[in-house]
Parts: structure tokens; C-alpha cells; sequence
């Protein structure tokens, strides 16, 4: 796994203390209650829970797609480190605490201004969504969609292997330079018909189409060039994950959530997805967050792997700690739940009990009402990220050093 | 470490006990197309499906989509006519079944006893509860149906329901989206149960669940299970669940069944390269992080035009020249190379394995007969190709015939569709 | 979201009424709806108590009292607080009594209008084949008239009546009900309860009645509030042409009648008869508007 065998990969995201919260008739979800993980460079990180654990949320916060009026950031930051951009200013780009080692400056996604989200969006960090079919434009031909991401973020290259270089400053160039930006205006499009301004246009367009053939060689497309003139209903869905991943990757980003991306498809499909994704994602050295209900799945594929539960990590840890020797009651109990070869019919082990409501939850561990191994204090204060190995930590009160009540909330003990 | 599920079962498999049997069951759905919409095609949703559902046991019909399974589950429980084949339920004649017991063929109260003897639960718990009902008029509303009770007899008797689904009296008088997803499926399942039927056919009931709620929903079936000696056809995708509930697994692929067999035998030993596929693309928590997971070729083909001979043969690493390889799957090669399917003009087909193939240049015609020597096409392509033969633009292809692939029996119960070990 | 158990309900009718009052919450938390509400139940009062809020005129109490002494009076005058029309007719007591033949034909049209809208929609969606196709040419052919200029041809044809302009509004306004109920059989019949009641064996009159039904309408009952409002506008405007009876407490008439004073200044006569159309036409439709979400079960309580 290459996140134990490098000494230290530096961190690239960093989750702080995320607190999230919907309004609702009830009162205010909180949907996420202090989730803190770090991402390192080249690693794939899972995160898994039920559904209304928040794991969804936690990740769409990274990209800022979280509707605000009904959701309100109430606390907490996700800082992210690009590789391609500007140096810190601490160390001017040697490498220092501040940046983590990258070497980057470090941003909170959460604080930076629109135009820069939607610079980093789709460029640094990319995401993949669970239905590829609704995530799709349906009135777009698919190599219209995988070019709107070269032109919005590649646009300079683009220019370039046109033959527009910075010191072209006739009409033409200017219109050329209007469209690769997805800003010319109708007589643009009249002009771009007829010569001079044709054969630019028709080197811009290569340019672009070449990018899109290649993006979606990449992912074993079979076919690129049909593709790319169908209609994503016209696709099955692997060939709609496949498009998506492409898009993912188009520009080569630092990150890439993907939500569930092979919840929808079949068995064999989901096989080769994740062949790919693993494939692509080692031999670029992109770190992805993994974001799945399907234990057996992240296993799989990812290096380390957090469990979340009504808004909380429950355990953190790498696959191999989280899997074989687990914690927290909850991911047991997890475990324990799913059928496997060996066990008897009518005794699959289950938790009992409901997922608790969310609005205005009273202090303490969230899993407490529904534990096997309740005690006294797992209800009057919040547990705290301890450390059980190298890497490996859980938030309960049964690991926890210091069982007292008073122990601070919401704090991470970050190794 | 691994104990034998299979020791909880039914023991009893006497002959007399086939609750429901399929014989050579078909679903097509025309395709129309034009102004007229004049039948142009069939879907061969299901295509020749026979298989056993004995008393008190649980068989498993597993299959990716597209294979038919869901349209075979709505046959089963009376939703859908079949186009052909048929259906036979036991009337409790003590004897085993024949031609008297195929539904189409019998008494209307017969015809009616086996619609009451066949409930189903739906995979989409939401969508499977009126909205607007309460559950205790759902629940209630098979046995208002057949009269069966009214008033307050109707109430307890729901309430009897509702407990032994593991809800409550509490619960009656609410509507479906004030309940949890595992509480939606309860309800589905205590419907099903008002008649006292002998099989209920659940069409994936777990899949939109959490895990530990599916634990408990799978619990639970096995306790009705067993007090009830009900019979299960249990249509789903998740395979570690078929292990654990099915007695006997069925794999289905493009509308017909490539393997039957009781399910550990399944899973230890499948005799057919689908299933095997399927087992090793599914990741399971007890097996080797480190071993990659196997991944299959190709699409699935379309099921307007399903492959002759074994239709698992366009995609089959193991594939032999007498699978049944003809000029479709040449077009399907083609089809999935836009360049070289555009130029073709035209198959004249003489019939399913022998065609010319004609294209706009010399240059294409030879470029096919290249491919079609060469590595690009999988080996037992090339084998049984009979006579290839490039005249200008034209190229003549004619394969070996082959034969239908049946079922053949591998051992006690195991039966496989497949050429390799019969 | 799994279920709270405090408050356990006991009885179906318990529950039924709780649903009703959560949708009438509901309607009331929105301003714009709540404000509609409120304006429904002032008009509403004011036709069903017509009677004890202005004496009703002898023989006929739709006909516009004369007041040959007092006519053209502004408002304000003692007896005619709003003012009086050119024949002597009370302003106020059209006003009044206006909502009450309002009223009138607003029930009856819609009434009429949703039960063979209904009824051929639902033919025409569980029947299909060739009826289907006929029943809906027809009512595209309906539908591709504006409403106002058809309800016109067909009362002009009919002749000027009260009763024909709701004859004639009968006939024009069905159709959307036809259409709204035929798309919502064809969704409703592909949902998994349908499949499930038919497993179940239920017979089709069953099933259409207790779960095709009920699960459409949502959107005819957001329609039928809404044509409560037009029907009356539309209504109003077949009367202020001329299409309907001279004489009558009728806001559409009386607007009519009092249009040619406006040019003297005689404001009075016309514009409130045109205030009370326009703020019957306005509630219906705010609470129409607010109507949709509040109906939804499932968006209940939320």
C-alpha cells in the first residue's frame, strides 16, 4: 500500500473539525459534527457509513456544492494544497510545517472566493457522481461536455497549439482567444465559417478534440471518436462512468471525490471501473476520496479507510487495521452484518435500534443508545479521535486514556 | 472456520413436494418502430427458463441486468403473461405435476387459490407502499380483497401481522413515508404474509437497504421462514446474499439459465465461466486484499439479438470453436470499431453462419479479412471459421454449425449450460 | 428517518384529521398563501351570509335593487355606502350578492368540469388503444382554442343568459382535467403499489379507485382551486360583454353597466364591482399556488 511504504507523503487535504448543519421544519440537522481527516498525496482514502451518516455531505463540502440556504457551514476547515499553483508563502516552495511539505500554498476551500473555487473546480479537484446518467448533461454530445472542461481550464494550451501565441493581438486572435474562453458572441460564430478566421478556429477545435479523443482513450473507451458524438443516453451505464472518470481526470487534478461511482452499475462492470479507477489513480499519483456504503468494495481499493456514523468518524485507520481488527463497536457491528460464507442463516449479527434524529442531539457518543458496550460516561461527553496503532484511531470511550467526564469535545489527535 | 449454512435447512425433498415448476418459459416484448409501429423485433427478455421452487425452500436467481430475472419473478407471480412455455403449480393433487396443473390451463378457483398461494415484495420500499394509505388499510387490504375478515377482526389480525414483522399496534395508523427504509420493507413483507401464502417472491428486497438493516430483514425472513415453511424466490445482484439465504442458486444470463445448483456447490465449484465471472468480480470481506479482481471483456449484448448457441460466448475467456460463433458477432466486432463499420455497405446473410459482407473499398474488405486471421479476434473465432474467402469489396464468411447449448447435468441437482466438461 | 412515537394515533379518523389540519398548517405558514386564505374566507362569508348583510331585494334578491330616487350617488351617501349605479342599484349590496352568484358559478363549473374531465381522462388512460387517441385529439383540438374566445362563441351561440355562460364555461374548461388525469393514470399504473395490488389479485375498479385515484389528485385539486379564480374572471368578461342578463348582481354586469359613468367621474359604480373579481381571481389563485406542496403527503411535516 503506498501510503505506509512512503515515510511521510505530504498532506494535501486536511479536514478540520467540519461542522455542517440543515434547516429543517424540526430544527437544524447536524448533518456533520466534527469530522477531521487528512488525504495525503497518492493515497485513496474510503469513507464509509449507512445512509444520513453525512459522508455524502462531507465530501460535496470539499467542492462547495452544498446548497447554503438550507445547509450552513457552522465551523470548521478543509484546507487543500495544489500542486500546480502558488508557492507558499512561508518557505516559498522548500517545503515547511505551514504547507505540510508540499512546498503549495495551503487554501480553506471554504473561505476562498467563488472565482477561485471554480478555477480549482473540475482542474484540481475533480468529482465523480454515484448516477453518471444524471450527472450528465443530456442535451450535450459527450465530446461537447469533456471540451467545455479544456476550454474552461485549458484554455492557454489550447491557444498555443493553435498557433495563438501572447504577443498575437490582431482581430483574429482576439476572437480565437474570445472563443477558447467560451466568450465569443454571435458574430464570432458567423465568422468562425469563413476564412481568415476558419482555419484558426478549425486548429482550435482539433486541438480541443484531440484532448477530449485522448481523455477518454484513456479510460478504455473502445470507441473515442463515436463517443464522442453520442448522447449520454446513447451510452450504457459503464460507458457513462467511464465519461465521467474521463471528465474526473480531464485536467489532471490533485483530488477526486467520487461519491459512490459504482453503486449503479452490475457486478462485472463495477469490477472494471474499479480496475480502472485504481489503475489510473496509482499511475497518476492522484489521491481520491472514496466515498461508499460498500464495505467489501473500499477494502478493495483504498489505502486507508475513516467510518463515519451520524456526523462523526467513528474509526480511522488503514485498511488492513480497520478491517481485521476493528475498534469501535459500530464498524464490528458493521462487519459483523454483513453475510459471509460461513455464517448460519437467521444470525446475522445487527445492531439494534435506530440511527439517531439528528436535530439538536444531546452531548455524547452519537452510537451510545444502540452499544453493546454502553457506559456511563459514553453519554454525558463527546469521545475523542484516540490512537490504537500507528495511524489508527477511534473516537470511544472504551479506548479512551483519560475515562472521565470531562474530557474536551470535538477535539483531533492528529498522529 | 466455515460451517455448512446449508444444516439449517428444509431436509425434506420428497417428489410430490415442487410447490412450482417452470417449463421452458418465454417473455418477448415486440419492438416497434415507425409510422405504423409495426412489429420490427423481439426482446427475448426471458428465453427458455426452466427451473423447480420446492416447498419451504429458498432459490436464488441471480443475474446482472438485462439477464431477464426481474421479467421471470413477474412471471412467476402472475404479473406478466408469459409468451410461452408455462406454469405449473401444485393444486394438491398429491401427484406430481403435469399438464392439468399449468396455470392457463386451470379451474378458475384453482387459478385464484394459486394468485392467493403467491405473494411478492418489491425491491423499492418506498415505491412499493401507496402513499396515501395507511398501513393498516395495506396490510389489510388482501384480506378485505378475499373477505377473509372485516372490523375489528380485520385490525387484529393486521396487528398479529404487523408483530410478527417485528412493528407494532403502534404503527397501524401512519403513512409509509413516516417510516424508516427497513420499517417500509416490514410492511411489504407483512402484506405479503396476510394471505398465508406458500411462496413469496422477493424481487431484491434488500438491495436499497443499509447493511445492518438488510441483516435484520434477512433475519427476519429466515424466522417467517421457518415458522411458516414458505418457500423464497429470492431474485438478486448481491451475491454474498444468495449465499447466505439461497438452498439452490440459478444464474440467468440474456434471458436464459447457464447454471443450477445447490448454492455451496455453486460457490465452490461452478461449472460455468459466467458464474465463475460473477464470483470473482464480486469482492468479498474474507478473501485476499492483494489478489486483483477479475474482470470480464465486454458488453452485454443486445437482448433483441442475443447470441446463438451459448450467448455468454462473445465474452468468454474460455470460449471453444463450438460455442456458436456466427456472422452477428462479426457485426458486433464491427460495430464496436466505428471506422471499419462504416464502410460497411451491406450483409447479405444466407443464413445465421454464412454471409458476404460487403464494403465501400477493396481496402476495407481486405482490412476485415486481416483482422479476421489475426490475434485481434478471440481464437476460437478464428477456428471455426469454415471459409473466408475476399473477392474486391466483398468478403464471404462461413462459420462451422453448431448446436444449441443445454443444461446438462454435473452432479446431484448441478445442472450447466456450458461445452466445457459435459 | 425513522418514526417518533409520542403522540400514537389511534384511530384512522384520527389520523385523517391530523392530515388535514397539517395541510391547513401548512397553507397558513406561507404569507402569500395565508393572505389568499384569508381573503377565500371573507368572500366566502360574504356569500354564504349574504342575506343578513344586506336585505335581499323582492321577488328575485339577484336582481339589482332600484332606487329610482337615489341614483349616480357617490360613495358615502346614507344607505349606499359605496355609492349607487345609474339605475339607483346599491353598490354594495352587488358587491355582496355578487359574491354569492360568484360563488354559484364557480362550484357548479368546477364540479361539473372535474367530474367529466376526470371520467374521459380516465377512459381515455386505463381504456387506451384508439379511444385514447380520439379522446385526446379532441382535446387538443379544445385546448388549442383560448378559453375566453371559445366560452364567447359558445354563449354568444347559446344566447345572453347567466345559465348559459355557465353552460357554456362547463363546456370549454374540462379538458385540462381530461389531460392531467390520463398522464397521471399512465405514471401512477408503472409504480411498484400498483404492481403489488395487483399480485395481491385486487380487481382493476379497486385499484383505479384506491390507488390511482387518490394519488392523482394532487394536481387536479391545484387546478380545480385555481379555476375557482378564473372561472369568475373569465366568467366577469362573458358579463361585461353583454353575454349575460342586464340587471343582474353580477360583478362582470354590474362592471358593465357602470363603465359609461366612469367617464363623467363616476368611478364608483364599476371599480368595485372589478375590485372584488380581481381579489376573488387573486386568493383563488395564491392558494392554488400554495396548494401543491401542502397536499403532497409526503412533503407533510416535514
Amino acid at each position: 500500500m503506498s501510503a505506509q511504504d512512503k515515510p511521510a507523503a505530504p498532506v494535501i487535504a486536511d479536514m478540520q473539525n467540519l461542522r455542517v448543519q440543515f434547516d429543517s421544519k424540526r430544527g437544524k440537522v447536524h448533518a456533520v459534527d466534527g469530522v477531521s481527516f487528512q488525504i495525503r498525496d497518492g493515497e485513496m482514502l474510503g469513507l464509509v457509513g449507512e445512509t444520513g451518516c453525512g459522508k455524502s455531505v462531507t465530501g460535496r463540502s470539499f467542492l462547495d456544492l452544498i446548497p447554503q440556504p438550507p445547509a450552513t457551514i457552522a465551523g470548521g476547515k478543509v484546507l487543500f494544497r495544489p500542486r500546480v499553483g502558488a508557492l507558499c508563502p512561508d518557505c516559498g516552495g522548500d517545503g515547511c510545517a505551514a504547507c505540510g511539505g508540499t512546498g503549495s500554498e495551503t487554501l480553506d476551500l471554504l473561505k476562498i472566493p467563488a472565482a477561485r473555487m471554480r478555477e480549482i473546480r473540475g482542474a484540481r479537484i475533480a468529482m465523480i457522481f454515484q448516477d453518471p446518467g444524471k450527472a450528465l448533461n443530456p442535451t450535450l454530445t459527450i465530446g461537447d461536455q469533456l471540451a467545455e472542461i479544456f476550454l474552461q481550464h485549458r484554455s492557454a494550451a489550447l491557444l498555443d497549439e493553435a498557433g495563438i501565441t501572447l504577443e498575437d493581438t490582431g482581430w483574429q486572435a482576439s476572437a480565437l482567444r474570445r472563443m477558447a474562453h467560451e466568450e465569443d458572441n454571435w458574430l464570432d460564430r458567423r465568422m468562425r465559417k469563413w476564412p481568415p478566421l476558419c482555419s484558426g478556429a478549425q486548429r482550435l477545435s482539433k486541438a480541443v478534440a484531440d484532448r477530449v479523443a485522448a481523455a477518454l482513450a484513456e479510460t478504455q473507451i473502445p470507441n473515442p471518436v463515436r463517443v464522442m458524438k453520442a448522447y449520454p443516453h446513447e451510452l450504457s451505464g459503464g460507458m457513462r462512468q467511464r465519461v465521467m472518470i474521463a471528465q474526473a481526470l480531464a485536467c489532471d487534478p490533485d483530488l477526486i471525490i467520487a461519491d459512490e461511482p459504482t453503486t449503479a452499475l452490475d457486478v462485472t462492470i463495477q469490477a472494471r471501473i474499479l480496475d480502472l479507477i485504481k489503475t489510473l489513480q496509482r499511475k497518476r499519483r492522484t489521491s481520491v476520496l472514496y466515498i461508499s456504503h460498500d464495505l467489501s468494495l473500499v477494502r478493495r481499493v483504498c489505502d486507508r479507510v475513516a467510518v463515519m456514523y451520524a456526523g462523526r468518524i467513528a474509526e480511522i485507520g488503514t485498511v488492513a487495521q480497520v478491517f481485521s481488527n476493528p475498534q469501535h463497536p459500530y464498524t464490528q457491528g458493521l462487519l459483523d452484518a454483513v453475510p459471509r460464507a460461513g455464517t448460519r442463516r437467521g444470525h446475522l449479527a445487527s445492531i439494534p435500534g435506530n440511527v439517531p434524529e439528528l436535530v439538536n442531539p444531546k452531548p455524547g457518543c452519537r452510537f451510545a443508545d444502540r452499544c453493546t458496550h454502553v457506559m456511563p460516561q459514553c453519554t454525558s461527553a463527546d469521545p475523542v479521535q484516540t490512537p490504537v496503532a500507528d495511524g489508527h484511531q477511534v473516537a470511544c470511550f472504551l479506548r479512551h486514556p483519560r475515562e472521565d467526564a470531562t474530557s474536551p469535545a470535538n477535539e483531533v489527535a492528529v498522529s | 472456520m466455515i460451517q455448512h449454512p446449508n444444516t439449517d435447512t428444509v431436509p425434506h425433498q420428497k417428489a410430490g413436494d415442487t410447490l412450482l415448476s417452470v417449463r421452458d418459459l418465454c417473455k418477448h416484448y415486440p419492438i416497434r418502430d415507425g409510422i405504423l409501429q409495426s412489429t420490427v423485433g423481439q426482446v427475448r427478455a426471458v428465453d427458455g427458463v426452466s427451473f423447480d421452487i420446492r416447498r419451504g425452500e429458498t432459490v436464488g436467481l441471480v443475474g446482472e441486468s438485462g439477464c431477464g430475472k426481474t421479467t421471470l419473478s413477474h412471471c412467476v407471480a402472475g404479473l406478466t403473461t408469459p409468451t410461452s412455455g408455462s406454469i405449473l403449480v401444485d393444486t394438491g393433487r398429491g401427484a406430481p405435476l403435469g399438464q392439468e396443473d399449468q396455470i392457463d390451463k386451470m379451474t378458475r378457483d384453482q387459478y385464484t387459490k394459486y394468485r392467493r398461494n403467491t405473494q411478492m415484495v418489491f425491491q423499492d420500499n418506498f415505491a412499493s407502499l401507496n402513499p396515501r394509505e395507511l398501513v393498516a388499510d395495506c396490510i389489510g387490504r388482501p384480506l378485505r380483497i378475499y373477505n377473509e375478515a372485516s372490523g375489528t377482526e380485520l385490525t387484529e389480525r393486521v396487528v398479529a401481522l404487523l408483530e410478527q414483522v417485528g412493528l407494532g399496534r403502534q404503527h397501524l395508523y401512519r403513512y409509509p413515508h413516516q417510516f424508516s427504509g427497513g420499517q417500509r420493507q416490514r410492511i411489504s413483507i407483512a402484506r405479503a404474509l396476510a394471505l398465508d401464502p406458500d411462496l413469496i417472491v422477493l424481487d431484491e428486497p434488500t438491495s436499497a437497504l443499509d447493511v445492518s438493516v438488510q441483516a435484520q430483514i434477512l433475519n427476519l425472513l429466515w424466522e417467517l421462514q421457518k415458522e411458516r415453511h414458505l418457500a423464497y424466490l429470492f431474485v438478486t445482484h448481491d451475491l454474498s446474499v444468495v449465499r447466505h439465504m439461497a438452498d439452490r442458486t440459478v444464474t440467468m444470463y440474456l434471458g436464459k439459465v447457464v447454471e443450477t445448483a445447490p448454492t455451496e456447490t455453486l460457490f465452490r465449484g461452478s461449472a460455468h465461466p459466467y458464474t465463475q465471472a460473477l464470483l470473482a468480480a464480486k469482492p468479498d470481506l474474507d478473501d485476499d486484499p492483494n489478489v486483483p479482481i477479475a474482470t470480464l471483456e465486454g458488453v452485454v449484448p443486445d437482448p433483441a439479438r442475443p447470441p446463438k448457441g451459448c450467448r455468454f460466448h462473445t465474452r468468454c475467456p474460455v470460449a471453444t470453436p463450438a460455442c456458436g460463433w456466427e456472422v452477428d458477432d462479426i457485426v458486433r466486432l464491427l460495430e464496436a470499431d466505428e471506422t471499419m463499420f462504416s464502410e460497411l455497405q451491406g450483409v447479405a446473410r444466407k443464413s445465421d453462419l454464412e454471409a458476404a459482407l460487403t464494403f465501400t473499398s477493396d481496402k476495407d474488405a481486405a482490412a476485415l479479412h486481416a483482422a479476421m486471421t489475426s490475434e485481434r479476434m478471440p481464437d476460437s473465432m478464428r477456428v471455426a471459421t469454415e471459409h473466408l474467402d475476399l473477392k474486391g469489396r466483398t468478403l464471404n464468411v462461413r462459420f462451422r454449425p453448431t448446436e444449441e447449448v443445454e443444461l446438462t447435468k454435473r452432479g446431484d441437482g448441478h445442472h450447466a449450460a456450458c461445452v466445457h466438461g459435459q | 428517518m425513522a418514526i417518533s412515537d409520542n403522540a400514537i394515533p389511534m384511530s384512522a379518523r384520527q389520523v385523517r384529521l391530523r392530515r388535514w389540519t397539517e395541510i391547513f398548517r401548512s397553507l397558513m405558514t406561507n404569507p402569500t398563501t395565508a393572505l389568499g386564505m384569508i381573503i377565500i374566507f371573507l368572500l366566502l362569508a360574504m356569500a354564504i351570509f349574504a342575506p343578513w348583510l344586506s336585505t335581499p331585494n323582492t321577488p328575485d334578491a339577484y336582481q339589482m335593487p332600484r332606487d329610482w330616487g337615489a341614483t349616480r350617488m357617490p360613495p358615502g351617501t346614507p344607505n349606499h355606502p359605496l355609492g349607487t349605479t345609474n339605475q339607483g342599484g346599491d353598490v354594495l349590496y352587488g358587491v355582496i350578492w355578487g359574491s354569492r352568484t360568484s360563488l354559484q358559478m364557480s362550484l357548479i363549473v368546477v364540479s361539473v368540469t372535474v367530474v367529466i374531465g376526470v371520467a374521459i381522462g380516465s377512459i381515455a388512460g386505463i381504456v387506451g388503444g384508439w379511444i385514447d387517441e380520439t379522446l385526446m385529439r379532441i382535446v387538443d383540438i379544445f385546448l388549442s382554442i383560448p378559453e375566453l374566445i371559445f366560452a364567447l362563441a359558445v354563449a354568444a351561440i347559446l344566447g345572453p343568459s347567466f345559465t348559459n355562460i355557465i353552460l357554456s364555461l362547463c363546456i370549454v374548461f374540462w379538458v385540462k382535467y381530461a389531460r392531467i388525469m390520463r398522464a397521471q393514470i399512465i405514471l401512477i399504473r408503472q409504480a411498484d403499489y400498483v404492481q403489488a395490488a395487483r399480485v395481491m389479485g385486487d380487481s382493476r375498479l379497486n385499484i383505479f379507485l384506491r390507488d390511482i385515484l387518490p394519488n392523482a389528485s394532487t394536481p387536479i385539486a391545484v387546478q380545480a382551486t385555481l379555476d375557482m379564480g378564473n372561472i369568475v374572471l373569465v366568467g366577469a368578461t362573458l358579463s361585461f360583454i353583454g353575454l349575460s342578463e342586464s340587471g343582474i348582481a353580477e360583478w362582470g354586469v354590474l362592471v358593465s353597466e357602470g363603465q359609461a359613468g366612469i367617464a363623467s367621474g363616476r368611478w364608483w359604480a364599476s371599480t368595485f364591482p372589478g375590485l372584488m373579481i380581481f381579489l376573488w381571481a387573486l386568493a383563488f389563485n395564491l392558494v392554488g399556488d400554495g396548494l401543491r406542496d401542502a397536499l403532497d403527503p409526503r412533503t407533510e411535516g416535514r
